[in-house]
């Protein structure tokens, strides 16, 4: 049998090109599902009865059903209605409808803790609603809701491990290959885990810049 | 909010556009031949099948079958795409037209033959056993005749032992609980046989004729079909045809050539005069 | 497009459905309990404890949180068998529930020991407890009712995570739905099932637990 270290050589592609579908289809999904988490979050906090139930029922629902769940069903339900959505789209979709859905939830979190005062404030000085959201209420939840942004973004990572299960050739699966004509079981599950550990790591390094950076002084 | 509208519509805009709409039923032949290539479904991880090669490119008996498909549409081999699909996706893949037909090691059964039309087979599976070369018994009738000295490692299951007691019935069977694991045991003389898919034995003997050896007798037949969707009759025809034709008639030499390299020998040779299969 | 609704497959496997719910709760409870077990010890060890083990229960957390659970789970069922670590894959995925539990859970209940206020310490002191009995007697009570509602949080993820026990084959919710999926192909109807089943248990775990905080007042 080769050696670790030969199937490793012969396969650093593979698993470059698994690593990038991954890298790709979280960062699609976190920042998709931060202007549609917004979205969620400014509709749940100031929309209308009309606009905030259905968004409240989605992103109950969606926070309650499992991600593998969101994937699958995001994966076969269509064909219900006669489409029929990739692995790739399916599985951006499910943790995109994820990602929005957890953002929302914390961004309402967040407006509705910052004192009504402001508001009051910000019309005093002829503010409309629209900037009253951009300069003084927005800034100040995105601070808030900063770690929360980093640890979402790591979910999402691990999440899009479960593409697998629907055929999508992300880092797990291309592992899922290399192992089985190798049959060095052991040696590509450590070696994944220890590539989304990196990744997850930088993430929260890099976050944790940011973080001290806008810090409020 | 007329912003937010906008936002949320493109939002939904893109994501409609990318639902690929798959193939209506009415003439799958027809539709495959418009887009210009055919879906097939079939896995990445299992050799000989479907599996990445150390280039990473997929290949294996389920992916050359892709391959005499897409030569028989467009005289070209190459028209074909292939959709990594898990076991699990095989049926609920080919019902939601995400693939036109899949390939994939699927064992017919009358039950799947209710959910999918299955088309004519192409390879008959069954239960084999894997020797090291130098070990101390050289096939399947030497493990035979030493009765309860001889040890058998095999994947774990619930029929696993009785599936090995039917061939060898004295054995002792031990289970393991991962693939490696039962070649590990063979490796390390803790098993004299490992009892695996006969395909699979080939395959390891054909990986390392120096290591290994095949007992040679399989036992427990399945077959293995490809699967279309209900109602693509006229397609399941066309399809049928093509592999017969590659089993059997003008197509026969890059078939061969591929039953060879995955199994390690070459299929029967089509006998000139009366067809065979109207025996 | 016309797409009429039909249950009848579905509720021909409720009994499927259900009994894997079971098992999903079964797998979440018992990941819980184990989890708690080690996230008490852990994160006492990183409170009180000497340096070398602050360093081993932070490795431990950044290790397991940093990794998916897929891979976690993949790991322990292919991989371990190799060192002579063999259990079922409900027992092996239970193992991992407990070890991915027992790493959220240390957080939890680190959080909530350092934010017992120093008086109360204090007062510890003032009768007469050692370091370690201060720990024990004044700390960890206190933690673990300030903890509850992360705990009853992390609950929730960890029921939510055991659809994830599909993938090798334990044959809990998650699982039973695509059987019923591929089996009688109806899509929509299986996955709003399954999806109800799963939001509507994660709703009761929810109320419950906030009975429960309530009948517990908060320190």
């Amino acid at each position: 049998m080769q050696s670790f270290l030969d199937v490793l050589a012969l396969s650093s592609d593979q698993l470059l090109h698994g690593l990038t579908i991954t890298v790709v289809v979280s960062g699609v999904a976190v920042a998709a599902g931060i202007v549609l988490g917004a979205l969620f979050g400014l509709a749940l906090t100031y929309g209308s009865a009309v606009l905030a139930f259905p968004v409240r029922v989605i992103v109950d629902v969606v926070r309650g059903t499992p991600v593998l769940v969101l994937i699958l069903a995001c994966f076969y339900m269509p064909a219900g209605i006669g489409l029929s959505p990739g692995p790739l789209t399916a599985g951006a979709l499910a943790l995109t409808v994820f990602c929005a859905s957890h953002i929302g939830e914390t961004l309402r979190g967040a407006l509705l803790a910052i004192p009504l005062a402001q508001t009051d404030a910000a019309s005093a000085i002829g503010l409309t609603f629209a900037q009253t959201l951009g300069y003084v209420l927005v800034p100040q939840a995105i601070r808030q809701i900063a770690p929360n942004l980093v640890n979402t973004a790591v979910e999402i990572v691990k999440a899009s491990s479960l593409l697998s299960a629907i055929g999508v050739g992300e880092l797990l699966l291309t592992t899922q290959e290399i192992i089985g004509r190798s049959f060095k079981t052991m040696e590509f599950y450590a070696l994944a885990g220890g590539i989304y550990l990196a990744i997850n790591l930088l993430i929260a390094t890099g976050g944790s810049w940011l973080e001290r950076r806008y810090r409020l002084r | 909010m007329r912003a937010f509208l906008g936002v949320a519509l493109s939002i939904a805009a893109m994501v409609t556009a990318s639902f690929a709409t798959g193939a209506s039923a009415a003439d799958r032949l027809e539709t495959i031949k418009a887009r210009g290539k055919i879906l097939v479904g079939t896995g990445s991880t299992n050799p000989p099948w479907h599996f990445k090669d150390d280039q990473g490119n997929l290949v294996g008996y389920d992916v050359d079958m892709g391959h005499i498909l897409a030569k028989a549409i467009f005289d070209d081999p190459t028209k074909v795409e292939y959709v990594i699909q898990s076991s699990d996706s095989r049926i609920p893949n080919v019902l939601t037209d995400k693939v036109d037909i899949t390939c994939q090691f699927m064992t017919v059964t009358a039950g799947r033959a209710q959910q999918v039309n299955f088309t004519i087979p192409y390879y008959r599976e069954g239960v084999g056993l894997l020797l090291l070369k130098n070990g101390k018994y050289k096939n399947y009738d030497d493990l035979k005749a030493a009765g309860s000295a001889a040890t058998v490692s095999v994947l774990q299951n619930v029929y696993a032992e009785e599936m090995v007691h039917q061939a060898l019935p004295q054995a002792k069977v031990d289970q393991y609980d991962s693939v490696d694991l039962m070649y590990q045991a063979l490796n390390s003389n803790r098993a004299d046989a490992a009892a695996t898919d006969m395909s699979s034995a080939k395959w390891f003997v054909l990986q390392k004729p120096d290591q290994y050896s095949e007992g040679g007798y399989g036992w427990n037949p399945q077959t293995y079909s490809c699967a279309v969707k209900k109602g693509d009759l006229e397609f399941l025809h066309f399809v049928d045809i093509a592999f017969r034709e590659a089993m059997s008639g003008v197509d026969f030499p890059a078939f061969a050539a591929s039953f060879k390299k995955w199994f390690g020998e070459e299929p029967p040779v089509p006998k000139v005069g009366f067809p065979g299969e109207m025996r | 497009m016309g797409y009429a609704l039909d249950f009848a497959a579905v509720l021909r496997g409720l009994d499927q459905l259900l009994w894997g719910l079971a098992l999903g709760l079964i797998m979440g409870l018992a990941g819980l309990a184990v989890g708690s077990a080690i996230g008490i010890v852990a994160a006492l060890a990183h409170v009180f404890g000497p340096q070398p083990a602050r360093t081993v229960v932070r490795l431990y957390v950044g290790l397991i949180r940093n990794v998916p659970i897929l891979v976690l789970a993949l790991f322990a069922f292919f991989a371990l068998p190799q060192f002579g670590i063999q259990f079922s894959n409900i027992t092996t995925f239970a193992a991992v529930l407990a070890v991915y539990a027992g790493a959220y859970l240390t957080e939890s209940f680190r959080a909530a020991m350092i934010t017992v206020p120093q008086g109360i310490l204090d007062a510890g002191r003032s009768i007469g407890l050692t370091g370690s009995g201060v720990a024990l007697w004044v700390v960890l009570p206190i933690a673990l009712r300030n903890a509850l509602p992360s705990v009853g949080n992390n609950f929730i993820s960890l029921f939510k995570d055991t659809s994830i026990a599909a993938v090798i084959a334990v044959p809990e919710l998650t699982f039973q739905a695509r059987k019923i999926n591929n089996e009688s192909f109806r899509v929509i109807e299986v996955w709003l099932t399954a999806s109800f089943l799963y939001v509507g248990t994660c709703a009761l775990i929810a109320l419950t637990l906030r009975r429960l905080e309530a009948r517990f007042p908060k320190f």
